[in-house]
């Protein structure tokens, strides 16, 4: 996976908070230290408020970063978030620690990237499709969400993308369906280099055995519960062949191949 | 500003350390603070055999802290020497190394201290019988006099260096605890451990973490941390390392005013990475606003 990238603690000031849908929000950040460090796949542990009786920072992916800035999707799923949607342009009171984590690892053998996202699983994997087009690899992308209006990342993959699929469990946009369905049809019909997902565990797990099945190298990015971010509380260890690896450092990106699937984690929701 | 204080016959610069388990051996911090200027760095526990830890979920948030079920999850005392000892002693080598000593038996703490008497760069051991979150060990010896007093006999002969017995406050008399491993030979004591405690989704009527029950940490713990330091300090003559929810200078003021020799910064370290720098020089700031010209002059220094 990529090299890790100087984290350091930085406060950051709001430049822009908008809904996208019902509870999905998008955050720009003005972070020039971090926006200039990250690569696709890092992510930040930010801080959302210094009086709360919850302490702990919130960890979230990287979608985008331009200039001075860094942009955060997220869903509104407990008291952090909640009070993440509130914050206004202006707004100084958060501090990130970051760039964090091994990201997605890009080959220059690369020719066809196939990228599979579900829901907020989009979020990470926005850096990296502007990389991978940027690099002139022919990138693919399939998007599955609960509905049309959380497919929140469509305008980004559509612009760097060669092509775009979508899935909606309501029908609502594309295919009336999983994501896996889309993914596993563009693997037949298609020889990508190389496979990157995010979602939920259980769609990414599906995905890895797409593209094993195919003997094509896939790259999940994981979430878990996280207390540090630095790799000091052994809190947010996934199960791989190599015993348990930490999500913050070692992750979020791994090697499909090294993941032991063993289904013990509930997803966050903070 | 003279910062400098003893710790069971140890020179420190800052009397502000790391709590065992929550800087892991100093590389993961070398970002945002600068590890040569630490009191001391205390290891994450270190076992002879590698342990896997506990299942996840392994960590749940609570009302101003958080309870984890880590399982004290290390690599063994050979990897630890290999990677560890070897990265300290290349960009902290002036910094005192206390590493955190478990065991599941009273004869697996010997063989980790046994395995580190010939490593130059430890200077003292800190004894976890105090663990909430193992089966057998940990805890286990941590809350019984006898138990405690067990184990540090049993190290004491194995070191002549400086032996810190880290307590549990899962007990009816913490003072009790603390006499028993001072009679045993312990150079002093670190207190306190996690608070045994659990947290329950009552959306879906399980526990948060795997092994239902786990140690609280955090700012929500510092009165209880506070009262049995002050009561340990009354009641033993060894150094007391005082620790329980510490995330400014001025809490740490207050855990030497009760009676700590120096402090431990644990928690703290996940919620902001340059605690330990912030927290030392919040000492600094106290000392000069009270005209204090040696922070040791604070220590039991508490009005009653």
């Amino acid at each position: 996976m990529s090299d890790r990238a100087k984290a350091t603690l930085e406060h950051v000031t709001v430049v822009r908070n908008e809904r996208l849908s019902e509870g999905v929000g998008r955050i720009v950040l003005d972070a020039p230290r971090c926006a200039r460090a990250v690569r696709p796949g890092h992510f930040v542990h930010l801080r959302i408020d210094r009086d709360a009786s919850e302490l702990l920072r919130r960890p979230f992916s990287i979608h985008l970063a331009q200039g001075n800035t860094v942009e955060i999707l997220y869903q509104v799923l407990g008291a952090g978030t909640r009070r993440l949607a509130e914050k206004k342009p202006g707004d100084t009171s958060m501090d990130i620690v970051g760039p964090l984590g091994t990201g997605w690892s890009m080959s220059d053998a690369t020719a066809h990237a196939l990228l599979v996202s579900g829901g907020l699983g989009a979020a990470p994997l926005g850096m990296l499709a502007v990389e991978l087009a940027r690099r002139g690899v022919a990138v693919v992308c399939a998007m599955g969400a609960p509905t049309v209006d959380r497919l929140v990342a469509r305008d980004l993959f559509e612009k760097h993308a060669r092509r775009v699929e979508c899935a909606t469990d309501d029908g609502s946009s594309g295919h009336h369906g999983f994501v896996t369905d889309i993914s596993e049809r563009l693997l037949d019909e298609t020889a990508f280099d190389v496979v990157y997902t995010c979602g939920p565990e259980a769609m990414q797990r599906i995905v890895a055995e797409q593209a094993r099945a195919r003997a094509v190298a896939c790259q999940v990015s994981l979430e878990r519960l996280m207390a540090c971010g630095v790799g000091a509380c052994l809190s947010c260890v996934v199960t791989t062949r190599s015993g348990r690896k930490r999500a913050c450092v070692d992750g979020p990106v791994f090697n499909a191949e090294e993941v032991v699937w063993d289904g013990s984690e509930t997803p966050p929701r903070h | 500003m003279d910062l400098s204080v003893e710790v069971a016959g140890l020179s420190l610069r800052t009397p502000v350390m790391t709590a065992s388990g929550t800087f892991a051996s100093g590389r993961e911090f070398a970002d945002f603070v600068d590890v040569r200027a630490l009191g001391a760095i205390v290891t994450k526990g270190v076992s002879f055999v590698p342990w896997p830890g506990n299942d996840s979920p392994r960590m749940a948030e609570t009302a101003s802290g958080m309870l984890n079920s880590i399982g004290l999850q290390n690599p063994g005392v050979e990897a630890f020497c290999d990677v560890d000892l070897r990265w300290l002693a290349r960009h902290a080598p002036e910094t005192p190394v206390i590493v955190n000593v478990c065991g599941h038996s009273v004869e697996e703490y010997v063989r980790v201290v046994g395995r580190l008497e010939s490593e130059p760069h430890v200077s003292a051991y800190e004894l976890n019988i105090s663990c909430p979150n193992v089966d057998e060990g940990g805890m286990a010896f941590g809350t019984s006099c006898s138990g405690a007093h067990e184990v540090v006999t049993a190290c004491r002969a194995a070191t002549a260096r400086p032996l810190i017995a880290k307590l549990s406050p899962n007990v009816a008399d913490i003072t009790e605890i603390a006499r028993s491993v001072e009679a045993a030979g312990a150079d002093a004591v670190s207190l306190i451990n996690t608070l045994l405690g659990m947290s329950i989704d009552a959306g879906t009527r399980r526990p948060r973490l795997a092994r239902v029950v786990g140690g609280l940490s955090g700012p929500a713990i510092k009165p209880v941390a506070l009262r049995m330091v002050w009561q340990v300090a009354n009641a033993v003559s060894v150094t007391v390392i005082g620790m329980g929810g510490i995330m400014s200078g001025e809490d740490a003021v207050e855990f030497l005013l009760a009676g700590a020799d120096a402090v431990a910064v644990g928690t703290a370290n996940f919620v902001d990475p340059t605690s330990v720098e912030r927290v030392t020089h919040g000492i600094s700031g106290y000392c000069r606003d009270h005209g204090i010209a040696r922070a040791r002059d604070l220590v039991g220094g508490l009005i009653t």
